[in-house]
């Protein structure tokens, strides 16, 4: 308190200038770009010209910034996937596996639906698709539920069975044996998803993501139960005392993330890939929880975050054709976006 | 008979051989739990080692060097993270996450910047047995338990150390009582943050130690995601051992014995499909926690920060 006193006009300004949420962010970019500008130009390239691919690929052709939007609906779908229980507290690291059980069961009712007219073929392949995500999403919030077990360490577990589970579908039950990589054989056109614009390809799931997202955030901050997800991880023992049933409340946190992460991959396959495909996951790493940390949680940030961080991805892979930096440096600059962000807010609260 | 013998003295020889990055890893992640620290940033550290200590040890001609190497990168993770976790005071499990990511970057940027994206591996010679004098003499036992490589008798040297000093000096008593209850302990004259930053320095250095030896023990090269999630399951076995040093070791052989017992079964046979051998570890791991779940016990304050000007913890 005494320095404060000390330097009012000058602490102020700071602590003003930091306030406004963007400003915190747009910092946070600027001080996670010098550092790693720093480290690129120590590895011999140029930060700048890396910097400028980076940022600028997405707006330069029609056809990336169609990538950039493709990109963008499962990450958003991903980051939400890790807020809606996050809000309670509870980390949900499964995303990739959810998305790949999505996957799965889209492909699984692609394939068996066969002959349904696409009325109700598309919507039966992303329902099949965010119902395997949502039991995906079932089985650690029940454990958590029943023996309280940790959900990090579950939903991460499940993720290394989903990877072999895939491995399987793809070479044993349903395989392409005309492609050599584990692939399975297409799902029926009735099941893919219309398309908004035909060429370069762009999928209808854009709208389905931006509804969702628009849902997901009435939900938890305009509802009844989603105002009890958010209190009980404010203070899970006030919400408790508040006759709100916590345990429940972590599983449904969980299970809803679990059906947001299988619709990404549901509208992955119906959308781009039109069969499961070993390996489809990769691009999205876990970048949904990045995501949604960077967003603090909150489902109004995440589907903004999430395109910024569809604008980098999409600049990496530009990157590495055309300057030879690899892709992952990228993961190390949204990294830093993340401590920053977290440095930045406790700059703030002092 | 001989056959069946032979098969057990394998089996029993490469569960000794596979249990030492569990050891290690959960040792590490548990040392920092005792204080009230939940490091899940395990996987991300023992990748980056892994990758960091192949290039030294690579680029050196020598594996101790690799060793060293990664245990200091260990040590830096283990700083930056006590740093921003007990002094700033940020989510544990936050940063954890942030260091996961970064962590897993790191691993597959390196090489890539090292070496470029070339067909030709760089292999490092593995790692070799060192017979104890003697002991190794013994017939039958002695070849599975004391002709292993130093790591083998490292990490089980490393749980006795841990467990002696943990229950039997004060420093030891010291450290369990700041992840009990860190107000008490600091009342009391103990410095909550020292003990947080010596364990977890310490655990990210035996993290770092865990992740090496992957590379240099299997196939001498460094591939993606090379810890296949050991890192998670080290965390888990953290929880079903108590957070304790001993079941933590007789863990990690159970550990290694599925992994074994998944490995053998796929060469041997094709009746189950190999998928879901490779699912076993992941399925058990689970399937345990849910049978031990009510006798584990945890650090009472495992995962929340200690600030001192807080009335309620």
């Amino acid at each position: 308190m005494s320095k404060a006193n000390q330097t009012p006009e000058n602490k102020f300004s700071v602590r003003k200038l930091l306030s406004h949420p963007v400003m915190s962010y747009l910092l946070a970019i600027l001080a996670a770009f010098v550092a790693s500008g720093i480290f690129i130009a120590l590895m011999g390239y140029d930060p700048f010209k890396a910097f400028q691919t980076i940022l600028v690929t997405s707006f330069r052709t029609p056809n990336g910034f169609i990538q950039t939007l493709l990109k963008w609906v499962p990450l958003t779908l991903l980051a939400l996937a890790f807020t809606v229980p996050y809000a309670t507290m509870k980390f949900n690291i499964g995303g990739e596996g959810q998305l790949l059980m999505g996957a799965i069961g889209a492909t699984i009712a692609g394939i068996l639906l066969k002959g349904l007219p696409p009325i109700l073929m598309v919507p039966a392949v992303l329902l099949a698709g965010t119902l395997a995500g949502a039991i995906w999403g079932f089985i650690p919030g029940w454990l958590l539920y029943r023996y309280k077990i940790n959900e990090i360490l579950t939903t991460v577990l499940l993720n290394f069975v989903t990877f072999a589970l895939v491995n399987y579908i793809a070479t044993e039950v349903y395989p392409n044996p005309e492609v050599g990589h584990p692939t399975t054989i297409r799902i029926a056109t009735e099941g893919w998803l219309p398309m908004l614009v035909d060429n370069p390809p762009l999928h209808s799931g854009l709208i389905l993501m931006v509804m969702v997202a628009i849902g997901v955030y009435a939900f938890t901050n305009r509802s009844t139960r989603g105002y009890e997800l958010v209190a009980t991880g404010a203070n899970p023992r006030a919400a408790g005392v508040f006759g709100i049933n916590v345990p429940v409340m972590f599983m449904m946190g969980l299970v809803i993330g679990g059906a947001l992460a299988g619709l990404a991959g549901g509208i992955e396959v119906a959308g781009i890939q039109h069969h499961l495909i070993e390996g489809m996951h990769s691009n999205f790493k876990i970048l949904g929880i990045i995501i949604g940390l960077i967003a603090k949680g909150s489902s109004l940030a995440v589907p903004f975050v999430a395109f910024f961080i569809a604008v980098m991805e999409v600049g990496a892979s530009a990157m590495q054709r055309t300057l030879n930096i690899p892709i992952e440096m990228v993961y190390i600059v949204e990294a830093l976006i993340l401590l920053f962000v977290l440095l930045v807010d406790v700059v703030r609260r002092k | 008979m001989d056959q069946i013998l032979h098969e057990v003295a394998f089996f029993l020889k490469q569960m000794m051989l596979t249990m030492v990055p569990f050891i290690l890893a959960a040792q590490g992640t548990m040392l920092a739990g005792r204080t009230g620290v939940f490091n899940v940033a395990t996987e991300g550290i023992m990748l980056t080692t892994a990758s960091v200590g192949f290039i030294i040890a690579f680029q050196s001609n020598s594996i101790l060097l690799g060793m060293v190497a990664a245990m200091l990168v260990g040590g830096l993770f283990g700083l930056v993270m006590a740093y921003m976790t007990t002094s700033l005071k940020l989510n544990q499990f936050v940063i954890g996450l942030a260091f996961f990511f970064l962590g897993t970057g790191i691993s597959t940027l390196i090489p890539k910047l090292i070496f470029g994206v070339s067909l030709v591996q760089p292999v490092i010679p593995t790692l070799q047995n060192l017979p104890i004098p003697l002991l190794s003499k013994i017939p039958f036992l002695g070849d599975i338990f004391f002709n292993q490589n130093i790591l083998v008798y490292v990490s089980v040297l490393v749980s006795l150390l841990l467990y002696y000093f943990l229950y039997r000096t004060s420093f030891g008593l010291e450290m369990r009582s700041v992840g009990e209850n860190p107000k008490m302990a600091d009342s009391l004259g103990i410095n909550v943050f020292r003990q947080r930053y010596v364990a977890i320095i310490i655990g990210c250095m035996l993290i770092g130690l865990a992740g090496v030896y992957l590379p240099m023990v299997y196939t001498g090269t460094f591939t993606e995601q090379i810890t296949k999630g050991r890192g998670w399951l080290a965390s888990a076995l953290c929880f079903f051992g108590g957070w304790r040093p001993l079941p933590i070791l007789y863990g990690s052989l159970f550990f290694a014995g599925i992994e074994v017992l998944a490995y053998r079964v796929q060469i041997g046979t094709s009746a189950i499909p190999y998928q879901f051998l490779i699912m076993l570890p992941y399925v058990a791991t689970i399937v345990v926690m849910v049978l031990t779940f009510k006798r584990s016990t945890t650090p009472k304050f495992l995962g929340s920060n200690y600030d001192r000007e807080k009335r309620t913890l």
